[in-house]
């Protein structure tokens, strides 16, 4: 090959890396910029044809959101979504400080210990993972009707524990097996017990782990719609099933649908920016550094 | 944790119909073995097991190439790498409306109007057996792509350098690296990648609920949407609670089989 042909080759491969790069830049990125613009646009410009891209913005979607009215018509069943929104942060938060408050001696106790069935205990933990939600919602509805904990808070927030229990528990195990045994052997001939070196060693040296595994429990959280769809009210509706109550009415009301999506994804937005370089280990429970 | 789930287990054995208790009986392996000359069930395992097998197909391959690209030094890696996190951590739900806003079958859908730059008719999206399975299917792609394409740059950054510098002394060229190098030793990875997208895409619920709710004409319906229907709408508990465990059956074994795999691929990996 000429040194002509091989620079020409170059170049056709570095073009096609570029196009590729901005097909993938904009398959991710443009439903975000399409629906930010859709929740700023009036009902006479969502459905105009062509779509739009030159418009005058205005916030009555977000407006409406807060205020819950429709275009002037106000509607008794519409969907409270700052009620939703609070919701979302009172069980997601709840949720992950039970999950830490349980999982950090357990997952010590996993980490450091060896006793019986610790094996399986591992492994009925790591089978969270795939259990379908149904298996799990079917008797927690029929036990919450009965206890009275369907459409509660605290009944959400003990369900949630399917989901961030396990994940807690195999974070922090991984984070507190990366504290070298040195420094745990040596606080121990100092004088500590296992509590002290709980309190004083590993949980200082690992608070950066921890809060990862309670900002991504966090996300976890908000994210959840199954459990809730079943077993919450009106009252007690997260974000996530609250977005969905703009299509169950007579129309579609697309506007605030799309300003609900904005305000439901903007604090995981936020806060996969802060955590980003740990998304993938928490998503695969530890399995990928 | 173990006690509800002991408790929807007994319950797949009766006939709990929530509107008439006192039809409460146990009757064995009756719910199961009535699933079997259920042409809904039949129809939604097949469902399950094909979405399952083309969503992994689709969402790794694409995934290797996305993660071969951002290996690659192209301008900008570092940015998109942040982009990419984005529909990764959005609920799968809010991930649906949006699509469903972009997918509108008017002529107002934006989709359909990229679409038609390139000749394509405007596709009715949800409204059509086929066009609900696609969109269905490209909606968790779009959320699960980064996932695996992440999981695979991380295993690409980690691999070693010698194999390559030997295979280049030897004379091979990119193609030859990338089928004889770079993909056995990247293959722990690619198993693990498929593991955890096989068990979600086989229980894939609250995408299909938020666009399609299982149709048009059953066409979308898994045995997760059946399993809901049949416990939640109809309130046949015990019918629900079978369907549920025959799932979880078909997520252990596949999930098992795979994880021996990915044992087997990290050995012959190292």
């Amino acid at each position: 090959m000429t040194s002509e042909a091989v620079s020409y080759q170059r170049y056709v491969a570095k073009v096609a890396l570029a196009v590729a790069a901005v097909v993938l830049l904009v398959w991710t990125v443009f439903p975000f910029v399409w629906i930010l613009l859709t929740s700023l646009k009036s009902p006479g410009d969502i459905i105009s044809v062509p779509p739009t891209f030159f418009f005058t913005p205005t916030f009555d979607n977000y407006a409406a959101l807060v205020i819950g009215e429709q275009g002037g018509q106000y509607s008794s069943t519409r969907p409270d979504f700052p009620r939703f929104f609070l919701n979302s942060m009172i069980i997601s938060i709840g949720a992950v400080a039970l999950s830490v408050a349980a999982g950090i001696p357990a997952a010590y106790a996993l980490a450091r210990f060896s006793f019986p069935l610790k094996g399986v205990l591992g492994f009925v933990l790591m089978s969270f993972r795939f259990v379908p939600f149904i298996a799990f919602v079917i008797p927690l509805y029929l036990i919450y009707q009965q206890v009275g904990l369907y459409n509660t808070h605290v009944g959400l927030i003990l369900a949630y524990q399917l989901i961030t229990l396990p994940f807690t528990i195999w974070m922090l195990r991984s984070f507190f097996m990366e504290v070298p045994l040195e420094i745990q052997e040596a606080a121990k001939i100092d004088g500590c017990s296992w509590l002290g070196v709980l309190g004083r060693v590993i949980l200082p040296l690992s608070l950066p782990g921890i809060s990862v595994t309670v900002i991504l429990g966090f996300m976890f959280s908000w994210n959840a719609f199954n459990y809730p769809l079943m077993l919450a009210g009106r009252q007690t509706f997260p974000v996530t099933v609250g977005a969905i109550q703009f299509i169950s009415y007579e129309q579609v009301l697309w506007g605030q649908m799309a300003a609900a999506t904005i305000v439901a994804a903007l604090p995981q937005l936020l806060l996969s920016l802060m955590v980003q370089k740990y998304i993938v280990r928490g998503l695969t429970m530890g399995a990928v550094k | 944790m173990v006690y509800p789930f002991g408790l929807g287990l007994y319950y797949s054995f009766t006939s709990y119909w929530l509107q008439y208790p006192n039809r409460f009986r146990f009757v064995w392996f009756y719910n199961y073995v009535d699933l079997i000359g259920e042409p809904l069930f039949v129809r939604a395992l097949e469902f399950t097991l094909g979405f399952a097998l083309v969503a992994v197909v689709v969402q790794v391959g694409l995934g290797l190439a996305v993660a071969l690209l951002l290996h690659a030094r192209i301008p900008g890696r570092a940015a998109i790498r942040a982009l990419m996190l984005l529909p990764l951590m959005m609920p799968p739900v809010i991930t649906a409306l949006m699509w469903k806003i972009m997918m509108a079958s008017t002529n107002a859908g934006i989709l359909n109007y990229v679409l038609s730059f390139l000749g394509v008719d405007p596709v009715n999206w949800f409204g059509s057996t086929q066009g609900a399975v696609v969109s269905v299917l490209i909606i968790d792609t779009w959320g699960n792509l980064p996932f695996v394409a992440l999981i695979l740059l991380g295993g690409l950054q980690a691999l070693p350098t010698e194999p390559y510098e030997a295979a280049r002394v030897d004379g091979a060229g990119p193609a030859a690296i990338l089928r004889y190098v770079t993909l056995p030793l990247l293959s722990p990875f690619i198993v693990l990648a498929v593991l955890f997208r096989a068990m979600d895409s086989l229980r894939i619920f609250d995408v299909i609920y938020a666009t399609t709710q299982g149709g048009p004409n059953d066409a979308t319906t898994n045995l997760q949407i059946m399993a809901y229907q049949y416990s939640f709408q109809w309130y046949q508990m015990g019918k629900g609670m079978a369907q549920a465990i025959v799932l979880l059956l078909l997520v252990v074994i596949v999930s098992y089989l795979l994880m021996r795999l990915w044992n087997r691929a990290s050995e012959s990996a190292t």
